[in-house]
């Protein structure tokens, strides 16, 4: 990944899904879907194009005693790499 | 009903081919050659049945396809019914029937995403190949979902008469505004496996086009996604043709006929349960032919000795048969295959020139 996005923010395409018969988070988009964890669903929902550090903010708030900023860079690499969040402060 | 095995996987999408009706005639369409055959198509509360049938069985996502799903008069029926059972929808269409109120109506609908296909670039060869006027048509309506904020795939299948422009794909992509673009190089199966020798690429088109898009990417800064898919006809492995057979995909056709996969019909001898008569979990967990090629079981050597057998699970059972005259075969694709020379017949005739395309026609 090169520069790291700033306000990152869910692709139009891309959307947040609860699947009621495996109980399962999921993010789709139109050919695949990734399933999340708890805290990649946390990570997904505050893709509204806030700022990084409001983002790592609330998730502290949400998981008292994580460390979350490295993971959260890492995961926002890997849905940027595959066009579902891109960059609010890009426009 | 006994309660389903725990250890098969469930379907995650669903491909409802609603119509086989099109107004375009593609050479390279995935629909049957034997149009005609299935023309009584099922009614909108058969599709609202099972669309819910597909929500409980665990799909997710609902592509709504054909031929072209806006001639259906109930398409925004449909649509509504797919937000109402939580699916996320994708159509894929032709766009050539779609002003701007159909589009604003899909998106009040429910639809959460729009595949619209575009033959080529240039506007004369995009009508030719389509046999209909309809360039102008699938640009208007592109700019007009975007204007209205709808997510928009731009899709483009791949072969010897538009490669030589895809950097100009590209460039259109971006002019457009579109959220997604997929360079899709023809799958050889329906009228695309008749059409074979006359849309097969050269290698040489195939390489330069691969640079093409690799330097288009790297020198780009706008915001585009990129879905660049190979012709497996050039690669070594098979294509794990949706994540093997009745694992996570299934189709339903016009006429309600359920499928492994769009193009199954093509295998002769097996027969495709109806969703008129049973239910969508039925079919998926005790259907015949959804167990017919299912896991790795079935396969033959040398793919049952393999490392990759999980991975691509013996290829595309479409591609076996049409190209071995065996649906049991390993798909002809993979190098290891015995029959990995028809492969290198097909590629030697593509640096021919190509025969005149028959065009997709639905005789009536």
């Amino acid at each position: 990944m090169g520069e790291s996005i700033r306000r990152p923010r869910l692709a139009p395409h891309a959307r947040y899904r609860w699947d009621k018969v495996r109980n399962e988070h999921q993010l789709v988009f139109p050919e695949g879907m990734m399933v999340l964890n708890e805290p990649g669903k946390a990570i997904v929902e505050l893709c509204d194009g806030r700022s990084l550090d409001e983002m790592v903010a609330a998730l502290k708030e949400k998981f008292p005693g994580a460390e979350p900023e490295n993971d959260v860079r890492e995961f926002l690499g890997q849905l940027a790499e595959r066009g579902l969040v891109n960059d609010a402060a890009a426009d | 009903m006994m309660p389903p095995p725990t250890e098969l996987p469930r379907p995650r999408a669903l491909l409802a081919e609603i119509t086989y009706r099109c107004p375009l005639q593609c050479p390279y369409c995935s629909n049957p050659l034997e149009l005609a055959r299935y023309k009584s198509e099922l009614d909108t509360a058969t599709w609202v049945r099972v669309f819910e049938q597909a929500a409980e069985l665990g799909v997710a996502q609902l592509h709504l396809s054909g031929g072209e799903p806006l001639v259906r008069r109930d398409i925004l029926d449909l649509c509504r019914a797919a937000r109402d059972c939580e699916l996320y929808s994708n159509m894929s269409t032709g766009a050539t029937v779609a002003d701007q109120k159909m589009i604003e109506r899909l998106r009040e609908a429910g639809l959460d995403h729009l595949q619209v296909s575009l033959l080529d670039t240039d506007p004369e060869a995009n009508d030719w190949l389509a046999a209909a006027p309809s360039f102008e048509r699938k640009r208007a309506a592109v700019l007009t979902a975007k204007r209205i904020g709808f997510p928009v795939t731009l899709n483009v299948v791949l072969h010897r008469h538009n490669l030589e422009r895809i950097g100009e794909v590209i460039d259109t992509a971006f002019a457009w505004g579109v959220d997604r673009l997929e360079l899709a190089n023809t799958q050889y199966t329906g009228w695309a496996f008749r059409n074979r020798a006359a849309l097969m690429p050269t290698r040489a088109q195939v390489e330069r086009a691969q640079r093409v898009v690799d330097e288009k990417l790297a020198a780009s800064t706008g915001r585009l996604e990129v879905v660049h898919v190979l012709p497996d006809y050039f690669e070594e492995f098979p294509k794990a043709c949706l994540h093997g057979w009745g694992m996570v995909f299934m189709a339903v056709a016009p006429d309600g006929a359920a499928l492994p996969c769009q193009t199954a019909r093509e295998i002769p001898g097996l027969e495709f349960p109806n969703v008129r008569d049973s239910s969508l979990e039925e079919i998926w967990f005790t259907s015949d032919v959804f167990q017919r090629f299912r896991g790795t079981d079935w396969l033959p050597e040398p793919c049952r000795s393999c490392d990759r057998r999980e991975i691509d699970f013996g290829g595309c059972r479409c591609q076996a048969y049409l190209m071995t005259g065996d649906a049991n075969a390993t798909d002809p694709v993979c190098h290891l295959s015995p029959q990995h020379h028809l492969i290198a017949e097909a590629l030697a005739e593509a640096e021919k020139p190509a025969p005149p395309l028959a065009f997709r026609v639905m005789r009536t």
